[in-house]
């Protein structure tokens, strides 16, 4: 929680904006604890009641904490059109688990996007920051043995 | 003699690997390695150059091993030779694949700020004027006209005004807003900087989607360099030229909601609230953020006004056909040869977009049918691609032409299947204000989940068409509005899919 008051702390004197808040707390912690949103709402002069509302109105607003490699396999038409579904099947066979899980180990989380903008180069993958196009069921394994 | 490769830093060069290609041959003796924006020939990446006698020549697909051959000149094709760039009308990406998207000197040295230069010597009104002239339409999907809302702006009066950029760029199939905020930041700034000063802004927000990471950067840092150069922050150049307060930029990021895209939700986003879409009126230009007077506009907006006032109204407007007017930056992709940015004047057709610029059907592909104007836009079969990509024509055939996104499917594409994924898509993304859209989502996705296993009934097409009908008439937003039409297009052309 120390982390968290640290944040809030420098939110003091600026206009108070809750989803700024969040992404800040997520961009240092990896994800918003639920249980932290009693103090954000002091901090804010909001009721819990906003600040739990902008955390369940953005998907990308996590509030549990995911694995190292966040995998996002794009959903967007233009991927779609390039048969992305056969890179989100490989994935979920070989990884054991299904979209917004995270294996055993911590290693990965899975998820589904709605286009990260590479539609020229589909089926699109994001592991974190990067992008990687053109991508087989294959070669997606392949980029996830690349992540230790 | 130092020898220059230019390769581009863009997102989708990276992601096919042109950050390899640089990383590999940095260390080569005697080369110099330039990072500028991408050409768009997406299909061509990672394009590295070189400059050739008459300009510059390009070596599509480049591998680590080609620089031998690249370097002795062997086997390149001289840019303008292409035909995908070569039939092209490139203004607003004129630059595109040729400078380095944070250098000053490059964007000044390719007709940079010329745009914002015209505006400052021209009263606010005579700048509004020129827009109005251009018949430039917002390039986000809305296709309001744009001189008309700057005029709004203008003429309501308040202590504070904002300029927005909507970055949100959430349609799939599209990019252009991704390849201007990376390989021209200085572009879309410009543009924000006139319209601060022509309506009297001096704040303002480019809101960028969560997804951008790199363009995220590359905004944050044009800021900087713009802001130490004496054209953003307080009492900076541009406004305060005439007597205003500057224009302060500040890049906000967005946390990955759909309907975040559509202005009023935008809004609330940007002043850190759950994006919900507000009616309207009142429209932003007259209240907006924070309740004030706030121009608001796509990207590709902001980035095709500096031209304009560079090069006047009666140039844009001499572009395009009768109502939609300048160029539209189609984004081909989808199963084509050649994915990738066209930026093409207004007019041409789906099937000469398919053809020319897309190539045709990649390897062993065959068409079924395109989507035209993102995840809400229509879907066409060969019938329909002689419709020319304007506004009236999409109008007339009830249709969207969206942020120009263009997704063409194979025939190993299941309907039923693509048909759920629309409706799914439109259930997750539903901001729930009104419940048409909000339940009528989830209903339709539901019907379509007992197509896809098989069990649909006959009845339930008219259930389906019915629900679409209300959602259609009765919800606030285009993603109510106009998420049936995908699905009930899908339907239509192949109706013998759902059973």
């Amino acid at each position: 929680m120390s982390r968290i008051t640290g944040i809030l702390k420098r939110t003091e004197g600026c206009q108070p904006n809750i989803l700024k808040t969040l992404l800040a707390i997520q961009s240092e912690l990896g994800h918003v604890p639920p249980a932290s949103v009693p103090d954000i709402a002091g901090a804010l002069g909001v009721t819990d009641a906003e600040v739990a509302g902008v955390l369940s109105g953005y998907p990308d607003l996590r509030t549990e904490a995911p694995g190292r490699y966040v995998v996002r396999v794009c959903q967007g038409e233009s991927c779609v059109a390039n048969h992305c579904g056969r890179v989100l099947k490989e994935l979920e066979k070989k990884l054991g688990i299904g979209l917004g899980g995270t294996t055993r180990d911590g290693r990965f989380t899975l998820e589904k996007v709605y286009c990260v903008g590479n539609c020229a180069a589909s089926p699109t993958v994001m592991i974190g920051e990067d992008v990687h196009g053109r991508v087989t069921p294959e070669a997606a394994w392949a980029l996830l043995q690349d992540c230790r | 003699m130092m020898r220059r490769l230019y390769i581009p830093q863009d997102t989708t060069a990276r992601a096919v690997g042109a950050d390899r290609l640089a990383g590999a041959w940095a260390k080569e003796p005697g080369l110099e390695i330039v990072r500028t924006s991408s050409r768009g020939a997406f299909y061509l990446e990672p394009l590295v150059e070189t400059d050739g006698p008459h300009g510059r020549i390009g070596w599509p697909n480049a591998a680590e091993h080609d620089l031998s051959r690249i370097l002795r000149g062997e086997g390149g094709t001289p840019i303008d030779t292409i035909p995908f760039l070569a039939g092209q009308t490139r203004v607003t990406f004129a630059n595109a694949g040729v400078t380095r998207p944070l250098s000053l000197e490059d964007y000044r040295a390719h007709g940079g700020f010329a745009g914002l230069d015209a505006a400052l010597r021209l009263a606010q009104e005579k700048i509004i004027e020129e827009l109005s002239i251009s018949k430039l339409r917002g390039r986000g999907g809305a296709a309001f006209p744009v001189g008309r809302k700057w005029q709004t702006a203008y003429e309501t009066h308040a202590d504070q005004k904002y300029v927005v950029a909507n970055a949100d760029e959430g349609d799939a199939g599209t990019y252009c807003d991704r390849m201007v905020m990376e390989g021209e930041p200085f572009r879309l700034i410009e543009g924000m900087l006139i319209a601060a000063y022509a309506v009297g802004a001096t704040r303002g927000y480019i809101y960028c989607r969560y997804e951008y990471p790199a363009a995220v950067r590359a905004l944050r840092e044009a800021i900087t360099i713009l802001t130490e150069a004496g054209y953003l922050g307080e009492g900076a150049l541009g406004c305060n030229a005439r007597g205003g307060g500057g224009f302060t930029l500040e890049v906000f990021v967005g946390a990955g909601s759909y309907v975040c895209g559509e202005e009023t939700a935008l809004l609330q986003s940007l002043e850190g609230k759950r994006g919900m879409v507000q009616p309207k009126p009142p429209y932003p230009a007259v209240s907006g953020l924070y309740g004030k007077p706030t121009l608001i506009s796509n990207v590709l907006t902001f980035a095709t006004v500096p031209s304009i006032l560079a090069r006047g109204g009666v140039w844009h407007a001499s572009l395009g056909t009768e109502h939609s007017k300048g160029t539209i930056a189609l984004q081909i992709g989808g199963r084509v040869k050649q994915p990738g940015l066209a930026e093409v004047p207004f007019g041409l057709t789906v099937e000469a977009a398919i053809e020319e610029f897309g190539g045709g059907m990649a390897t062993g592909a065959r068409f079924k049918a395109v989507q035209v104007g993102g995840p809400l836009g229509s879907l066409f079969t060969k019938a329909g691609l002689k419709i020319r990509i304007c506004y009236d024509e999409f109008a007339r055939a009830g249709a969207i032409l969206g942020h120009g996104g263009i997704v063409v499917f194979d025939q190993e594409t299941d309907m039923v299947e693509l048909a759920r994924h629309f409706m799914a898509f439109t259930a997750d993304e539903s901001c729930g204000v009104c419940t048409p859209c909000r339940v009528g989502s989830v209903r339709a996705r539901e019907i379509l989940d007992g197509f896809a296993q098989g069990r649909g009934r006959p009845d339930d097409l008219n259930l389906l068409a019915d629900l679409g009908e209300t959602m259609k008439q009765t919800s606030l937003c285009a993603l109510g509005q106009r998420a049936p039409y995908p699905v009930l297009t899908a339907i239509e052309h192949f109706r013998k899919e759902f059973k």
